[in-house]
């Protein structure tokens, strides 16, 4: 198998996931697969000539830092949004509420799974803070022990346990309740 | 069961969720997915030419290159006594004495000069 035939391999496996990854941090199918498409190129032209063995954690990394760039610009957008409709409308300066984003109406799961535990259990994950869900997905979906999550996530080790620990007791009632 | 089983049980069923959510992606999403993915590929063979060469047209490659050089060489050999200057020695001498040289140029007086001598 040459080395085309690898990569292609590779990416074939891990796009549905990272596409899942990246929906779930955006809640859009067209911002998750302009990700995965940034994150791919990025890939492909920096690091198809490292071990087959670090493919996986350095693409995920590319794709944590896209996902980042991308939460760090729409969060200045919505911010900048929120302040203007504020100044617009005072009724709603005392609404505590008001800056928390809808994501359930903002991420409609119908269209994409059919199954009412996968929708059930997706819609939790969106709704975990960004870094707990990455710990989360790294850790139990895509397997990669505590060091390469670390690594893909840009933080310590003990940060990672953190943010998973964390994660799975969010998760857990849901989890239990479709046991 | 106890508690470290349990999670351990939860967290395969919702690892198998997962995997069944990306598996049942619209036919629409996964034709971009593979869109994409085959872009990459083009991009990254044009960014690196000969990058996704195999190991078996390298070996391949070496080999042929190997084998032309050998023909060469051996050709080269072969056709090096005919064509080399001095293959009989008097002409190598010749050539490396450059004090002869005039002699030679005027070997067909040398040559008048003796019949010339030989008659007298």
């Amino acid at each position: 198998m040459d080395t085309r035939d690898k990569l292609n391999g590779f990416l074939a496996d891990i796009e549905r996931r990272a596409f899942k990854m990246a929906r779930f941090a955006t809640g859009s199918t067209d911002e998750a697969l302009d990700l995965v498409q940034d994150a791919m190129f990025g890939f492909v032209r920096h690091y198809t000539s490292r071990p087959e063995g670090q493919w996986k954690p350095l693409f995920y990394s590319i794709l944590r830092s896209r996902i980042t760039d991308w939460y760090r610009r729409n969060s200045v957008r919505k911010h900048v949004l929120s302040w203007l409709t504020r100044s617009q409308d005072c009724e709603d300066e005392e609404d505590p509420f008001q800056d928390i984003p809808d994501k359930a109406t903002l991420n409609p799961f119908e269209d994409i799974l059919r199954h009412e535990e996968s929708m059930a259990l997706e819609r939790a994950i969106h709704m975990l803070p960004l870094r707990q869900q990455q710990a989360f997905l790294l850790r139990v979906w895509e397997e990669m022990d505590v060091k390469q999550t670390a690594f893909v996530m840009g933080c310590s080790e003990g940060s990672v346990k953190t943010h998973y620990s964390r994660a799975v007791h969010s998760l857990r009632g849901l989890l239990e309740d479709i046991r | 069961m106890d508690a470290n089983e349990q999670e351990r049980h939860l967290l395969e069923k919702a690892k198998d969720l997962l995997s069944q959510a990306a598996e049942n992606l619209d036919s629409q999403t996964k034709q971009r997915l593979e869109r994409i993915r085959l872009n990459a590929l083009s991009a990254s063979e044009r960014a690196h030419p000969g990058a996704f060469l195999s190991s078996r047209w390298v070996m391949g490659g070496a080999v042929t290159a190997a084998a032309m050089a050998a023909v060469a060489i051996f050709f080269w050999l072969k056709a090096s006594p005919g064509n080399f200057p001095g293959k009989h020695i008097e002409d190598f001498e010749m050539i490396a004495s450059m004090e002869e040289i005039e002699l030679y140029e005027n070997l067909d007086f040398y040559r008048w000069l003796a019949t010339k001598e030989n008659g007298a």
